[in-house]
């Protein structure tokens, strides 16, 4: 059951921002990660303020220049549906359907995906862990088996839920915010926090900002995307491992390509093994290999995750052998 | 007894899922900006203060009621012990069994997870909304016949999900229909009769 | 409506079975014009338009919500509970704990010791410690939120395989074995010398949770000293009957009613504290009181397939003949006595002809969640390991694992005393047109290891089963009413869970009167309007019911010709009831329609008692059943995707093939979530706490992880001596054999032996990599 919390649907963007400046105010937008959130008593929360109303945060269109521009408040469905994201941006639109159930792709929002809060069953749960204000991440000697297995800087070990969001890093993708002191452009790839830099925190997001756009930028000609997830059961699951691909070809070849991880790391984990593997070659069964091995050479499994290290490198082969096949 | 969605155009599309579908690159098509922008520019709304019932109107089934909920009390909630349309089921109340599936301006979401302050200006359609007074709808009548359920628990929520695949798929593959049903769990395991429910009710929904 | 409503009742121009004589039994069936046929259930309109009425749709006026406070450690003793800042929160109108003198009660007794209802000593996480009643759930939630309780947190034990160590907290004063059983017959050590092939392995199956859709949970209303609980359960009359003893109240001062619930498989054959403290909440507001169990209580306290842990040696010759099976099994029903290791040697014991087996069954409390009966208690825990053992063994040998299974076919229950034989066993032709409808050595020749196309291998499995009970058994008692319009009103006490019992009753009924199923209004599951039944459960409602329903139709038959006779003036011999009419077999012209009895008329109704009658002496009625499955698995991600199953059941005379499918259907989707998706996860090493009590991080199978391609193969034919309608259970055996079948499947398809639940991506792509390693 949620605690109790005052309500408010401003019409307008400053409006909003105006009411978040209040004591616990939490922003709502398609309110399903949110709500979760309050049943557990994960944070305080006095306010919440929806932004639902705002108009401009509806939509998605072309820029002059082929950027795509999404509405944050474009639902996830409507992402990966809509035509456009499906003709120039397939990983996108893949990625977006393979995020949790149809219901909640109905309603779940882009912005509010990429800035949903872990799910981390200590972090959910009863426990007073680090990232709620703790002393201890219960991750490290407990049941970590969807956890990260990069990236946990000796402090917190959750991966980050999005689908979406990797897909968004290899596209590399630009967040635009507003907030009390106006607006600013964050590329995805920065809007992610590590949790060495600040354990309790997901983005970088200021109190009162709010994500109110997704810029993709055009894709280079001979690019082409995809998302593929493994998960424990076929709906309704976060990713146990799970590879965004951006790769520009020429003919065959590589040019260069943008390769993140999901359930891999507290952030969206951009390989950069993967990537100088492959930069410049032909995707045959040697590189495909090759990459594979790179991109969990680095790993540092916990106690009960080692399978993720086999299972990255599945998938990665997999999916670098089917982009090869359709090259 | 609340008649047809009036939101529901006779090729089954509402308004919004036609116009997102076209992909028309306009940003602000949702129905529920519409209906804010109606005769009201840019009033903000009052805070509606915690611990306390403020009026909430809501459109449910073609008709509108009002009532005073809490900030904080579901559309589920106020749906069940508010107003009486005990057909949406309490399972989970967090959004991960689909037993409180509704329409909310024609695509099936989670009443749990929605708040009842939310759910103002928009249309919604609960299991009570799909019959036509005492005769079952399309979806409903397949369910029947189809044997889709033991329980009958998460039975509303089974159907307002084919329900919501239906109005924007008519003619889904057996594909579409499992991931279509994909959102509601169903622990006596009647799946395989829902996938065959969901087929019978789209071609009832197109006059076979 | 036209005139002719008056006879809407009946159905013109069908047989119906002969009426036997006063004081006779009714013949087996033959031909059957309704019972078999596949009917829509008869409330399916209900519960498809919403109208039906489950618990948690209970609304009556001036009502309260009730919300629990549990403890939040697995072991804790209970200082002081501070409910001040509680009781006076908005909306607050109850709240007790465990020295409110009204609540200080007796929950139950039993090996473990005595357990009060609010019980200072928890010994698992999720016991309840205070309860309040408020005007909204949300406020009842505030309140207990507000309840300051000073715990003394006591070392725990949460791993079964733990709790026998020696350091090991005691859950009971008495230490942790709660029980230690042995079964022996022959002399398994002579076995395995006789053996020419002899293998041993170590099998786990995880714990599940039943979570049903509908929470567990009551509406509880008092009426001066009466009280009425309509309640979410498989039993009203199990409810009734706790409820009164923990309130020390009259039976007949406790009414349950539970005309629909939404779900139970086992964890709601009893009352639970729940009922008791809605009834009491009730009591202290003077308001009714809903209390229906959050989603993450009910994974706490509610109940669980207990985790085992299995070894299982056998013995083989060359020609497929079992020679010997050594069985061991350590398991824990939670902080109770609860059953842990219950039934899960019984497939070992008596599915196939074995002279020498032994098993021993340790049963360990440990501080976590009680167990309580989960659809086919023991038995999939049990198959996994035997029917996976069948399998090495049918390889180690070079024998087809049908064909294995073909070769110990039992004859008759070697596990109970005296040998009894079966009243049918159809397994052998399970086994065999099972696979013939699967098209197995096809498969099985064209799948496998040898059939490796790329890193998708795909595999066939299979296993069979048998489920010990099944048969059904007295008491019950049914009435059946038909008034002088020919509707006819069907009483009884038993709950319909969802496997079709009011549909199945009706259609007897129907049989029997010749009357339209619809026409039946049934009235079932209220302690204070129907008739004593046991709880639905352990697949014995309908051999159970059913042939108590057929007595008391036959019965109101009965009374109808003896009213026929007096009207006809002739003797009740000469007359065969056709349903509207009753007629002379000598004088065609002799005859009378039901409605214009006049006695009928007078009368208002006719009553037709029904009783279940004994079960055959010396004989065991149990189902059997072969399911066979087709799996593919990606070999670089462990992702594993059922294909299609076939399963074959003998489960006697099939009632209703509608809904007899959707439970074959419903059973195989549980033994795929045994197999593949769901385990309770405790965090066992650190706090002991429960960590994924929801249905995302504790997952069922969704839509997309069952097969839409699955046949469902009914083995007949009736059982002619097990009851009057020939039919057996159904319910249990159709979820046993699944989970193993699914790992044969595996094993076909990889060559890896996968002994341990479930099998998800994290624990194959993990062994396909070690094999890989291993090269």
């Amino acid at each position: 059951m949620f605690p109790d919390f005052d309500y408010v649907r401003p019409q307008s963007l400053q409006a909003a921002i105006t009411h978040l400046a209040d004591e616990a105010a939490v922003v709502h937008a398609g309110g399903t990660d949110l709500l979760g959130c309050l049943r557990e008593h994960i944070f305080a929360v006095k306010k919440v303020v929806s932004i639902s109303a705002v108009k401009e945060l509806h939509g998605i269109d072309e820029a002059a220049d082929g950027a795509l521009r999404i509405g944050a408040l474009t639902t996830i469905r409507t992402v990966a549906e809509h035509p456009l994201v499906r003709r120039r941006f397939s990983g996108l639109a893949q990625s977006a359907s393979e995020v949790a159930s149809p219901q909640l792709r109905n309603q779940g929002t882009i912005g509010g995906n990429i800035c949903q809060k872990p799910r981390c069953w200590y972090y959910r749960g009863d426990f007073n862990c680090l990232r709620k204000g703790g002393g201890t991440c219960f991750a490290v000697d407990g049941e970590n088996q969807f956890h990260c297995i990069f990236g946990g800087g000796g402090t917190c070990f959750i991966v980050h839920p999005s689908d979406i969001a990797p897909c968004l890093v290899a596209l590399n993708a630009t967040a635009r915010v507003a907030g009390p002191s106006g607006v600013r452009e964050v590329p995805l790839e920065k809007f992610f926090m590590r949790p060495e830099v600040d354990v309790q925190h997901e983005t970088v997001l200021e109190p009162r900002e709010i994500v109110t756009q997704i810029l993709v930028p055009p894709p280079a000609a001979g690019t082409r995307s995809a998302y593929r997830k493994v998960r424990a059961r076929r709906s309704w699951d976060f990713a146990l491992a799970g590879v965004a691909l951006a790769l520009r070809f020429d003919g065959r070849r590589v040019v260069e390509g943008r390769v993140v991880l999901s359930g891999a790391a507290p952030v969206p984990w951009r390989s950069a093994e993967v990537e100088q593997t492959i930069r410049g070659k032909e995707l045959d069964s040697d590189v495909i290999a090759a990459a594979a091995k790179a991109a969990v050479a680095e790993a540092e499994p916990l106690g009960k995750n080692g399978y993720k290290i086999p299972l990255f490198q599945g998938v990665i082969e997999e999916e670098l052998a089917r982009m090869s096949a359709s090259a | 007894m609340p008649r047809k969605n009036p939101t529901t155009g006779p090729d089954g599309l509402t308004r919004r899922g036609f116009l997102t579908s076209m992909g028309t690159g306009a940003i602000g098509v949702a129905a529920s900006a519409d209906l804010f922008a109606a005769g009201k520019e840019a009033v903000d709304p009052q805070v509606m203060p915690a611990g306390r019932t403020s009026k909430v109107v809501l459109r449910i089934n073609g008709e509108t009621h009002v009532v005073l909920a809490e900030p904080r009390w579901t559309l589920l909630y106020v749906l069940r012990e508010v107003i009486g349309l005990t057909g949406a089921k309490p399972g989970c109340e967090r959004g991960e069994c689909g037993a409180c599936t509704v329409l909310i301006d024609g695509v099936a979401r989670y009443a749990c997870l929605t708040l009842a302050a939310e759910a103002q200006g928009s249309e919604v359609t609960t299991l009570e909304g799909l019959m036509d007074g005492e005769t079952l709808g399309p979806v409903q009548t397949a369910f029947a016949e189809a044997d889709a359920f033991q329980c009958g628990y998460c039975t509303p929520g089974q159907i307002m999900a084919v329900e919501g695949l239906l109005r924007t798929n008519p003619n889904p593959s057996a594909e579409e229909i499992r991931r279509g049903a994909s959102g509601n769990l169903c622990r006596c395991g009647a799946y395989k009769h829902i996938f065959e429910a969901a087929h019978r009710a789209a071609e009832l929904k197109r006059g076979k | 409506m036209a005139d002719e409503s008056k006879d809407i009742y009946f159905v013109q121009g069908i047989p119906v079975p002969d009426t036997p004589l006063p004081g006779k039994e009714p013949e087996a069936w033959q031909e059957t014009n309704v019972v078999g046929k596949r009917l829509p259930r008869v409330d399916a309109y209900e519960r498809v338009s919403g109208s039906a009425v489950y618990p948690s749709d209970v609304h009556l006026p001036n009502m309260l919500h009730g919300a629990i406070l549990r403890c939040p450690h697995p072991h804790a003793r209970v200082r002081n509970v501070d409910t001040s800042a509680a009781s006076r929160m908005p909306g607050v109108r109850a709240v007790i704990r465990g020295t409110t003198p009204e609540a200080d009660l007796v929950w139950k007794k039993d090996a473990a010791g005595e357990m009060r209802l609010f019980d200072p000593h928890c010994r698992f996480e999720g016991e309840e410690v205070a309860a309040v009643a408020a005007e909204t759930p949300y406020q009842a939630r505030d309140a207990i939120n507000a309840i300051r309780v000073d715990y003394e947190v006591l070392p725990f034990v949460a791993d079964e395989r733990r709790a026998l160590q020696a350091g090991s907290p005691p859950v009971h004063s008495k230490g942790n074995l709660s029980k230690s059983d042995t079964y022996e017959r022959g002399d398994v050590t002579r076995g395995f010398a006789a053996a020419e092939v002899v293998l041993e392995e170590s099998y786990r199956t995880e714990c599940e949770l039943h979570t049903p859709l509908e929470p567990h949970g009551c509406v509880a209303s008092w009426e001066g000293r009466s009280l009425t609980v309509w309640e979410s359960t498989q039993g009203v009359y199990a409810v009734q009957s706790r409820v009164a003893e923990v309130l020390k109240l009259p039976l007949a001062r406790v009414r349950v009613i539970g005309h629909y619930m939404g779900g139970g498989f086992g964890s709601k054959l009893e009352a639970g504290k729940y009922t008791v403290i809605a009834a009491l909440l009730a009591r202290q507001s003077a308001r009714p009181v809903k209390l229906l169990l959050t989603r993450e209580e009910t994974y706490l306290a509610v109940g669980n397939r207990p985790p085992c842990n299995m070894t299982l040696k056998a013995g083989v010759k060359r020609d497929g003949t079992l020679t010997a099976l050594e069985f061991t099994c350590l398991a824990t029903g939670g902080a109770s006595p609860a059953g842990g290791t219950s039934l899960v040697d019984w497939l070992i014991r008596d599915l196939y002809t074995c002279p020498n087996v032994r098993t021993t069954l340790t049963d360990v409390f440990t501080n976590a969640g009680p167990a309580r009966a989960f659809r086919a208690p023991g038995h999939p825990q049990g198959a996994w390991a035997l029917e996976q053992m069948m399998d090495a063994l049918a390889e180690a040998v070079g024998m087809d694992p049908v064909r294995l299974r073909l070769k110990n076919m039992a004859a008759f229950s070697q596990a109970r005393e005296g040998n009894p034989a079966y009243t049918s066993t159809g397994f052998r032709k399970c086994l065999e047109q099972g696979a013939a409808a699967f098209g197995w050595e096809k498969a099985r020749r064209e799948t496998g290891a040898q059939a490796a196309r790329g890193h998708m291998r795909r595999g066939v499995g299979m296993a069979g089963c048998l489920w010990v009970a099944g048969g059904g058994r007295p008491p019950s008692t049914v009435i059946v009413k038909l008034f002088s319009d020919g509707s006819v009103n069907l009483n009884m006490g038993a709950s319909d869970l969802g496997t079709g019992t009011k549909t199945v009753m009706a259609m007897v009924v129907a049989e029997e009167l010749g009357i339209k199923p619809e026409a039946i209004q049934i009235e079932n599951a209220d302690t204070g309007t129907t008739q004593y039944a046991t709880p639905s459960g352990g697949s014995k409602t309908v051999p159970t019911e059913a042939p108590a329903v057929r007595n008391a139709a036959v019965q109101v038959k009965q009374k109808l010709m003896e009213m026929a006779a007096a009207a006809l003036k002739t003797d009740v011999s000469e007359l065969a009831y056709q349903g509207r009419e009753i007629v002379s077999r000598r004088d065609a012209s002799k005859r009378i329609a039901v409605k214009d009895l006049d006695a009928l008329k007078r009368q208002g109704v006719v009553v037709g008692v029904g009783y279940r009658g004994p079960n055959p002496k010396n004989k065991v009625v149990n189902p059997f059943g072969a399911q066979f499955c087709e799996v593919e698995v990606n070999t670089k991600t462990g992702e594993l995707k059922i294909l299609r199953f076939v399963a074959a059941h003998d489960s006697g005379r099939v009632m209703n093939r509608l809904t007899y499918d959707n439970q074959v259907f419903g059973g195989i989707t549980m033994g795929i979530g045994l197999a593949m998706t769901e385990a309770r996860i405790l965090d066992a090493g650190q706090t002991g706490k429960m960590v994924n009590r929801n249905w995302h991080d504790y997952k069922l199978p969704t839509a997309l992880d069952v097969p839409a391609d699955i046949t469902s193969l009914p083995i007949g034919p009736a059982d002619a001596e097990a009851n009057n309608t020939g039919a057996k259970g159904l319910g249990e055996p159709v979820t046993i054999p699944t989970a193993a079948a699914v790992a044969n499947a595996v094993c076909h398809a990889t060559g890896l032996r996968i002994t341990q639940t479930p099998i998800n991506p994290l624990q194959l792509v993990q062994r396909l990599a070690e094999r890989r390693k291993e090269g």
